[in-house]
């Protein structure tokens, strides 16, 4: 998509309709943060001391890894734009590794939180964390999947495959950075 | 460009060791500025030059930098 066409309202970079699902993905994990905010700040002792029992270590590593995947698949764009199939393909396929990583470090630290009794039932602090790390882990799921086939689209056609729809599904992938990058400080560090 | 998205990244990195070194310090309410403005600089950048925003109309701008600023008041009135 030319640069001209990006600057008209209804081609946003990843398409129109993109664009409304990020929106409306954001404003509803925005409430939802919002509300956990509020609800913290009426109980601060024991939302704090939950948060303590949160491994700060683990969220900034998941952090890491998000951030590297947004990272490649920005340079998978670009490479893709110059006509660099291979490049492209391999940018992306870096991307998938590390959204993987995301995925397997949360789900090891979700099993540490139920080996030591941190479920849903344990406080409303632990039900906010399942329920909105939980939504965010099955987008970031999505994401991996959607990434895969894009990958798998440049390999196969090369100049063949459509730019807007690798804009789209990689523009799904930076929405899943966008809503850690909110959730993880609130989470691990705000309380 | 491709110098500007790597410049982006590191950026972004420092930002999360900058947020999860203060985090362990005693947070008082400029601890929690700090991270919280830290977190939506990378909301920006993520946005602006990861997702190419700084390439689109400004309707989607300005919803973003309206959005991030909403979000990020909330944050540090109730926090």
């Amino acid at each position: 998509m030319s640069e001209n066409q990006n600057k008209n309202i209804a081609y946003p970079p990843g398409g129109v309709l993109m664009w409304i699902i990020i929106y409306l993905e954001l404003a509803t994990f925005g409430m939802a943060m919002a509300a956990l905010a509020y609800y913290g700040s009426l109980d601060r002792v024991n939302y704090h001391n939950d948060s303590l029992m949160l491994n700060k270590l683990l969220g900034t590593i998941n952090t890491v890894f998000l951030l590297s995947g947004g990272f490649f698949a920005a340079l998978g764009v670009q490479e893709f734009k110059k006509n660099h199939f291979d490049k492209s393909s391999k940018y992306l396929f870096w991307s998938i590794i590390t959204g993987i990583g995301f995925l397997l470090l949360k789900l090891l630290e979700y099993q540490q939180k139920i080996e030591g009794g941190l479920d849903m039932s344990y406080s409303p602090f632990y039900m906010n964390y399942w329920l909105l790390t939980g939504f965010h882990w099955i987008h970031v799921l999505v994401g991996v999947v959607i990434l895969f086939f894009i990958r798998n689209t440049i390999v196969k056609k090369q100049e063949g495959a459509s730019l807007e729809d690798i804009e789209a599904g990689v523009a799904f992938w930076h929405m899943c950075d966008l809503i850690w990058l909110l959730l993880f400080p609130l989470l691990y560090f705000l309380f | 460009m491709k110098n500007s998205l790597l410049y982006t990244f590191v950026v972004l990195i420092i930002l999360t060791i900058l947020s999860a070194t203060i985090s362990h310090l005693h947070l008082s309410k400029i601890g929690v500025a700090i991270i919280v403005i830290s977190a939506l600089i990378k909301f920006l950048l993520v946005g602006f030059q990861f997702l190419e925003l700084k390439a689109a109309h400004r309707f989607w701008q300005v919803l973003f930098v309206i959005y991030s600023t909403l979000i990020g008041t909330v944050f540090i009135v109730l926090l």
